[in-house]
């Protein structure tokens, strides 16, 4: 199995599949896998090693052992609240993996390495913001998207590392730690986790 | 020394927390926000004006909260018990958000410059959702996924520019340098430069809180505490219109401009609408100063859009007299809530006579609106000459549609809470706050830096004839005319 087709399977889960534990085990996988695939990229300087160890521990250690504890704390979180149904999530992942695969046939952007399945990543992040109403959701959403920007740095720009491993390291610092603390306060009055519950608030 | 004065603010903070008396603390840490919003005089020469500029509204603002804070922390905006609501932790978290702003500011190139945005998100979060309060934990939420969203875009939006940079022959080094860019005047892959612009303007337009992207703006703004607010909406705005610069100006030098104006002109007429028309079904003063600010960053997306040399003088003088006059607003705001303990249009009236709360409430509401001799009637005006030198009717008459509607809310609320009989304080309000006549415990530190803000809005108005009106006009030449 071919590490592109192991992330397009772990993006589909995280869109299709309803329950949070699974969608935390597609997201390690997911994660996992662009780390190995970013490892070479990453080996260039002493600064880019250090980062991305540093957001590897994050992001396929610290986060998901966060998010695990958390649902253990509260089983109610465990149902993704999806706001479409299992089939049109599945058309949503087809048309999600076209629209990745065009964009990486463009002339402009032909030569960029596995630019497809950094923009599938991109693209399953912000679906599960979409289709999952779950507020940890949410967050694997936000760490996938923060994965996808930085498989996309390291094949869009391979001389600038550091820069785009400082940059991924942020996003994941911010979504797992921020994030859990927020969604463990709000529990307290939304145990379901439901992000149609904390429509009080209008933009 | 940059790295000093960036994270001066940061350090100050953590010194304070050291001394265990209140008052001493509670001056250490006035004192050293003074000395942290005088140490980037010494920079002065070494940065380039659009910097400077920036750093002044930073440092400025930057003290003034953190003096209102530091005064009014009898204000008990602490709730419900989270680790995060405490005083040190919320000072520290103060100290790191002045930072990051500083950070904006004085980076030199866009990872940096991304960089202290984000971390804004990281040190706010926690600030908005400091009461514990349910609406006001779902209002960070709002603000953490929204923004982490925008920032996200621009990120990527920053690994296309540095590839289109490599591209043209740059040092990956200095690749996402704006000088760098901006000197070496680079032959570059226009499709890819247009699309990693864009994403960048998408991205910081996000935190500026512009239509469409602005569902967290109005939330996060009325729900934190009020020098938070007045920091969010007075100087978080402003870095984030200064990423919008700082990318036209790049943006321009890459053969992008035309496609950026229209996208700002877009954003910036669509803003100043809908934020207009929605303040005028508000019913909560905070809520409303914070449409307010969606509809001041139109304003300022709009004169960039129009472009030219006055529409970005336009956009850095009104990003100035609304600094100002914004942050002025939500610190009075503040003061108002402290006394009558609750900022429900319905429930307030008669400020004008309840003492200077109101008086400061209304200088404010006046200057917001556009009213002269406040800075933003000088901007407003600005716009107005700059839409017609640049011929965009329809998006000038959109724009003057909103700041009227604008006008229109804000001055019905200026008479509707300012007019009447003051209220006394209700039982069930002392109740609420647990504390006997409020006023009475107004610290002075905290009036006077609401005054200071509120004069600010006013002197604002003479910085065109002024040393840093020149400054202003130099860099708006500048980035107008970027090769």
């Amino acid at each position: 199995m071919t590490p592109e087709l192991l992330m397009l399977l772990a993006g589909a889960t995280l869109i299709v599949n309803g329950r949070t534990g699974q969608a935390l085990i597609a997201y390690i996988v997911l994660a996992a896998t662009a780390s190995a695939i970013l490892l070479p990229a990453s080996l260039s300087t002493p600064t880019a090693v250090v980062l991305f160890s540093v957001s590897v521990i994050l992001k396929v250690g610290l986060a998901p052992i966060g998010l695990r504890w958390f649902l253990r704390a509260n089983p109610t979180a465990d149902d993704l609240s999806p706001s479409m149904s299992a089939p049109v999530r599945l058309l949503l992942v087809i048309v999600m993996a076209i629209a990745a695969k065009s964009i990486s046939q463009d002339p402009a952007l032909a030569a960029v390495p596995m630019l497809g399945t950094a923009v599938f990543t991109l693209l399953c992040g912000i679906g599960m913001l979409m289709v999952h109403r779950n507020l940890l959701a949410h967050v694997i959403g936000l760490l996938v998207l923060g994965t996808g920007i930085e498989l996309a740095g390291a094949m869009l720009a391979p001389g600038l590392p550091a820069a785009f491993e400082l940059g991924a390291t942020f996003d994941v610092l911010v979504a797992t730690f921020i994030g859990l603390a927020l969604v463990r306060a709000i529990a307290t009055h939304n145990p379901l986790l439901d992000v149609d519950a904390l429509r009080r608030l209008r933009g | 020394m940059i790295a000093l004065v960036i994270a001066a603010p940061l350090l100050g903070a953590a010194i304070s927390i050291a001394f265990r008396s209140r008052d001493t603390r509670r001056a250490v840490r006035v004192l050293l926000a003074g000395v942290a919003a005088l140490l980037p005089l010494t920079l002065l020469g070494t940065v380039d004006g659009l910097s400077t500029a920036f750093v002044v509204i930073v440092s400025a603002l930057g003290f003034l909260a953190t003096a209102f804070s530091a005064g009014a922390f009898s204000f008990d905006w602490g709730v419900v018990d989270t680790f995060w609501s405490r005083k040190s932790v919320f000072f520290m978290l103060l100290g790191a958000f002045w930072s990051a702003m500083l950070l904006v500011v004085l980076a030199d190139n866009f990872a940096l410059l991304w960089l202290g945005i984000s971390a804004t998100t990281l040190a706010t979060a926690f600030l908005v959702g400091y009461s514990g309060e349910p609406a006001a934990l779902e209002a960070a939420w709002k603000y953490l996924i929204l923004c982490s969203i925008g920032i996200a875009f621009a990120l990527l939006g920053i690994i296309v520019l540095a590839r289109v940079s490599v591209e043209a022959g740059i040092d990956p080094a200095n690749a996402l340098n704006w000088s760098v860019i901006l000197a070496h005047n680079p032959s570059i892959s226009a499709p890819l430069a247009r699309l990693g612009v864009t994403l960048m303007t998408i991205g910081f337009a996000t935190k500026a809180g512009l239509v469409p992207m602005h569902a967290w703006l109005p939330d996060a703004h009325s729900k934190a505490p009020a020098p938070i607010s007045a920091l969010l909406s007075g100087v978080l705005v402003s870095c984030a219109l200064y990423a919008i610069m700082r990318t036209l100006a790049v943006g321009t030098a890459l053969g992008a401009g035309p496609q950026l104006h229209l996208l700002l002109t877009c954003l910036g007429a669509l803003s100043i609408v809908v934020a207009g028309a929605l303040m005028l079904s508000q019913t909560d003063l905070k809520r409303l100063l914070a449409y307010s600010t969606v509809e001041h960053a139109g304003i300022v997306a709009l004169a960039l859009g129009f472009g030219g040399p006055l529409g970005l003088f336009a956009a850095l003088f009104h990003v100035f007299a609304h600094a100002f006059s914004k942050s002025g607003a939500f610190l009075a705001a503040g003061l108002v809530q402290r006394e009558h303990a609750t900022t429900k249009l319905s429930d307030l009236h008669g400020l004008w006579e309840a003492g200077s709360t109101g008086k400061m409430m209304l200088a404010a509401l006046t200057a917001l609106s556009g009213m002269p001799p406040f800075g933003i009637f000088l901007g407003e005006l600005l716009l107005v000459l700059a839409g017609v030198a640049a011929h965009s009717w329809i998006a000038l008459a959109a724009g003057l549609v909103g700041i009227s509607l604008a006008f229109a809310a804000l001055s019905r609320t200026a008479i509707l809470i300012e007019s009447g009989r003051p209220q006394s304080m209700t039982a069930e309000a002392r109740t609420s706050t647990g504390q006997e006549v409020p006023a009475k415990l107004l610290s002075r530190v905290a009036v006077a830096a609401t005054a200071v803000a509120l004069v600010g809005a006013l002197v604002v108005a003479i910085v065109p004839w002024i040393g840093l009106g020149d400054t202003l006009r130099l860099t708006a030449l500048h980035i107008g005319t970027s090769p």
